[in-house]
């Protein structure tokens, strides 16, 4: 098994400024790893959401067959660790013939489990209408097509979005389990500083304050973009 | 098939070791859930505030960065905790942010006007929180304690990184002897789908329960 984490320090000399010029000599190497870490969120997000959709659709079609088996899969990948599933893809299906890189083993991995979120949410988002709407809808003679396009799924989208943006901001945190698998995301780069530095409260310390700015600035701009989209609904 | 019965045994020993950290976190993390939540509901502007960072924290960093920064970075002050402790204080930690929220949203979720009457009636604010405000908090909070539950669950695949002997780090060591990564972690796997499908099954039955005594 290969040695993954950083060593302990072993002995330190301390002072601020010595933190303060290590960070700056790192902090390229870490906005590179975030980049990493973007581009597996937004990839991970648009697969999350495909299936998530493809999910929501099967369990609520008529089909019986593809109902149960999309809700076996909700069941099945929402108790399953998102560190397994990592290594299912990575290593089990290398095993099996199918070797994917690294990077795409995390994309496979982040959205099969925030595809089964996802499909969740939008389950619930679509339950929370009213079926009265619908049926006033179908009154006022709407056709099927426009009572789900205009009445039925833009007050679903409304109740999807509060956990839909939570989940999101879950899936960046969990883009930094893919240091276990060698991708040269923003965690990994603040492990390997920590390893190289022997500093590794420093380096962990920045890489804390960069994916905090982010969080934060994420979390702002979603808040936002919600009161946005239900300002414009109500 | 010969790795299953070879190892299934090991595996079933890093389920038990999973379980005893979880339940030791999340037995304590409740309790000092329950305060910190009080003092972030009651507590005034200093203290909530404090506490409101705390659970900020803990919910914008990810975990596995927490769990190098108590186990890696504390080394650097010389502060070296053995594994075991190390990932016993980040599960508390981290539990515990998760649990402020929970009993918080569980105390705003009572009623103004339960706490106005039990006022009115002349209980003290103690009194007014363990009798009235808590019992009907709880049964908002019960589905969202067992999430909370599975999710401890699922963050012990991380302690392997700190050489915690849990049920990822006997997977993976089987895996590198056995070179079968394919039944290894569908062991794994199958393994924290019990686990976690018991518990979330636990967890209705209790929802069902308590939904009968409103």
């Amino acid at each position: 098994m290969r040695r993954l984490a950083a060593r302990r320090a072993v002995r330190t000399k301390r002072g601020v400024m010595s933190t303060l010029q290590l960070w700056g000599q790192y902090l390229p190497q870490f906005l590179a790893g975030l980049v990493v870490s973007l581009q597996l969120t937004g990839a991970a997000l648009v697969l999350a959401l495909a299936l998530g959709t493809l999910l929501v659709l099967a369990r609520t079609g008529r089909i019986r067959v593809l109902a149960a088996i999309a809700t076996g899969y909700v069941e099945v990948f929402r108790a399953v660790p998102v560190l397994v599933l990592l290594f299912t893809a990575y290593y089990s299906l290398a095993q099996m013939g199918l070797r994917l890189p690294g990077f795409w083993a995390g994309v496979v991995a982040l959205g099969a489990f925030y595809g089964a979120l996802y499909g969740e949410d939008m389950r619930s988002g679509l339950q929370s209408v009213d079926p009265g709407q619908r049926e006033a809808a179908v009154a006022l003679g709407l056709s099927n097509g426009t009572v789900m396009r205009r009445v039925v799924l833009p007050q679903a989208f409304l109740a999807f979005l509060p956990p839909g943006t939570n989940e999101l901001s879950n899936l960046i945190k969990d883009t930094s389990l893919v240091l276990t698998i060698g991708v040269t995301d923003l965690m990994f780069q603040a492990n390997a500083a920590a390893a190289a530095t022997f500093q590794p409260m420093d380096m962990f310390l920045l890489a804390g304050l960069v994916y905090f700015a982010f969080y934060i600035l994420l979390s702002r701009i979603l808040a936002r973009w919600e009161l946005n989209v239900q300002r414009r609904r109500s | 098939m010969h790795v299953v019965a070879l190892y299934w045994r090991v595996i079933v020993g890093g389920g038990a070791v999973d379980l005893e950290l979880t339940a030791i976190a999340v037995a304590v993390s409740v309790v000092v859930g329950v305060l910190a939540a009080i003092g972030r509901v009651y507590g005034g502007k200093l203290l909530g505030g404090f506490i409101a960072v705390y659970v900020e924290i803990i919910r914008g960093l990810p975990p596995i960065l927490q769990l190098f920064i108590i186990y890696f970075g504390l080394s650097q002050f010389q502060i070296n905790l053995p594994s075991f402790s190390a990932g016993l204080l980040w599960l508390i930690l981290y539990g515990t942010g998760y649990a402020v929220e929970i009993f918080r949203a569980g105390i705003e979720a009572v009623s103004v006007g339960q706490r106005e009457a039990a006022d009115a009636l002349g209980l003290t604010r103690a009194q007014a929180l363990r009798r009235v405000i808590l019992p009907q908090a709880w049964m908002v909070m019960l589905p969202s304690l067992m999430t909370f539950l599975v999710l401890q669950v699922k963050n012990t695949t991380l302690l392997y990184l700190v050489g915690i002997a849990d049920i990822m780090y006997q997977a993976r060591l089987g895996t590198s002897a056995t070179e079968q990564p394919a039944i290894m972690y569908g062991m794994a796997a199958i393994a924290y789908l019990i686990i976690n499908l018991t518990l979330s099954r636990i967890g209705s039955t209790l929802e069902r329960r308590q939904a009968l005594y409103r």
